[in-house]
């Protein structure tokens, strides 16, 4: 096949799906320096693994390549992480006041937004890549398993740990009337 | 209240239950008002995830990190080793090939897209044998990853169909349908021209919500459609 060609069917196989690759990226290095050296590898691999891509579920097949790197970026980089306990003890809930001339809907919803993206930065990484994988690219139980590796039920058990820290994180600040609140202890439930 | 595996619990609002263990759980739900109200909570965190978490398009310098990619795979062996940050000989090389510009904001989403798959399947089932079908649709792919990497997205950027449509009068050889469908979420964008098939066709581009669809057309030959003359493809994407 001539760089040509090879380069077109790069371009039609795993470009498309670059926002979902940088996404992946960018919630598991939590810096968008890192997030892009790490997607701009993962597609050098992409290419070369160009080959054995048979043609089906392209955005899984990029989305493995991309977690694969990130897992490697992080060993190399950020040894801390790999044991997976993020202490959550970080700076408080602290949340930009809105703009007075925000309507209360707008200044809700950034409040929102920046609370929950806290909590997502906060959980440890192994659960933090399956939610991101399970809510923000819609995948799955299958496909989260093939791309971290690991068994459907090991899928499971991190997605509903993920959410039920997500949970404590959020119900005493939101003050949601459905989540109640959970005693503090229950944060530091890091992973097995 | 019973006790149940928290992660069966979430693997059941995710649908990700098989038929029997869904059964059952519906069955427990049924005589269990605090599970009930457990796999409410669930759902609606999970809601207020998919709704309000921050999705991180790739930025403008990541493009731009792609395009010299491009070049460096046309100068290197595909397996040399990957450099961490381009060159400014790599990029600016890169700049020459394609101007890379803002690509769309893909936020994929499994249904839409889903839908969209279903509706391109069924239009293509009318069309011609699948051969050219699928050498025109690879080529209709193409040309709207091209389009969403440059800035060529719309020749005529307008939301009215009274403005688009006599735009393509005089760079087309027909007069392609130009629908306002704005009431039924799919607002107008614009049009522009591309070359499909040898010939030049009329795209236009709606939105909806986040997504962005490309609607190429153009008059089927009338040979590959016996009785059924002036029909029109279409092949939603993204």
């Amino acid at each position: 096949m001539s760089d040509e060609e090879s380069w077109r069917r790069f371009e039609a196989v795993a470009l498309p799906h670059l926002d979902a690759a940088y996404n992946l990226a960018r919630w598991l290095t939590r810096n968008d320096h890192d997030a892009e050296d790490v997607v701009q590898e993962s597609l050098v691999r992409a290419m070369r693994y160009l080959g054995g891509f048979r043609g089906e579920g392209a955005r899984p097949w990029l989305l493995q390549i991309v977690r694969n790197t990130c897992w490697t970026w992080l060993k190399a980089n950020r040894p801390a992480e790999n044991v997976g306990l993020d202490d959550g003890d970080g700076p408080a809930h602290d949340i930009a006041a809105p703009a007075a001339d925000e309507p209360p809907q707008v200044a809700m919803r950034r409040a929102d937004r920046a609370l929950i993206d806290q909590a997502i930065a906060a959980l440890p990484a192994a659960f933090r890549e399956v939610l991101v994988l399970r809510e923000l690219e819609d995948l799955s139980y299958a496909e989260i398993a093939r791309i971290a590796e690991i068994p459907i039920g090991t899928v499971m058990s991190r997605l509903a740990r993920a959410r039920a820290q997500l949970r404590s994180a959020l119900a005493p600040a939101a003050a949601r009337p459905v989540l109640r609140p959970v005693p503090k202890v229950a944060q530091n439930g890091g992973p097995p | 209240m019973s006790t149940v595996d928290p992660a069966l619990l979430h693997a059941f609002v995710d649908g990700e239950l098989d038929l029997k263990s869904q059964l059952e759980m519906e069955q427990r739900l049924a005589g269990d008002p605090a599970l009930r109200q457990r796999v409410e909570e669930i759902r609606l965190l999970r809601h207020e995830i998919r709704e309000h978490a921050g999705y991180h398009a790739a930025p403008e310098t990541l493009r731009t990190r792609v395009a010299a990619l491009r070049s460096a795979a046309g100068d290197a062996p595909p397996s040399a080793a990957p450099s961490g940050v381009p060159t400014p000989t790599a990029a600016s090389k890169a700049g020459r090939t394609i101007a890379w510009g803002r690509w769309l904001q893909w936020r994929p989403l499994a249904v839409g897209l889903g839908a969209a798959a279903v509706v391109a399947l069924a239009l293509q089932l009318a069309g011609p044998p699948p051969s050219r079908d699928e050498a025109i649709a690879a080529e209709v792919v193409a040309s709207h990853v091209r389009s969403t990497l440059g800035q060529h997205l719309v020749d005529v950027a307008s939301s009215d169909h009274h403005t688009v449509k006599p735009w393509y009068a005089g760079r087309l050889d027909y007069s392609p349908p130009v629908y306002d469908l704005t009431s039924t979420g799919f607002p107008l964008l614009g049009g522009r021209l591309d070359v499909i098939d040898g010939r030049k066709v009329a795209v236009l581009v709606y939105r909806r919500n986040q997504h962005k669809l490309a609607l190429s057309l153009w008059p089927a030959p009338v040979y590959t459609t016996p009785g059924r003359p002036g029909s029109t493809r279409t092949m939603p994407i993204s």
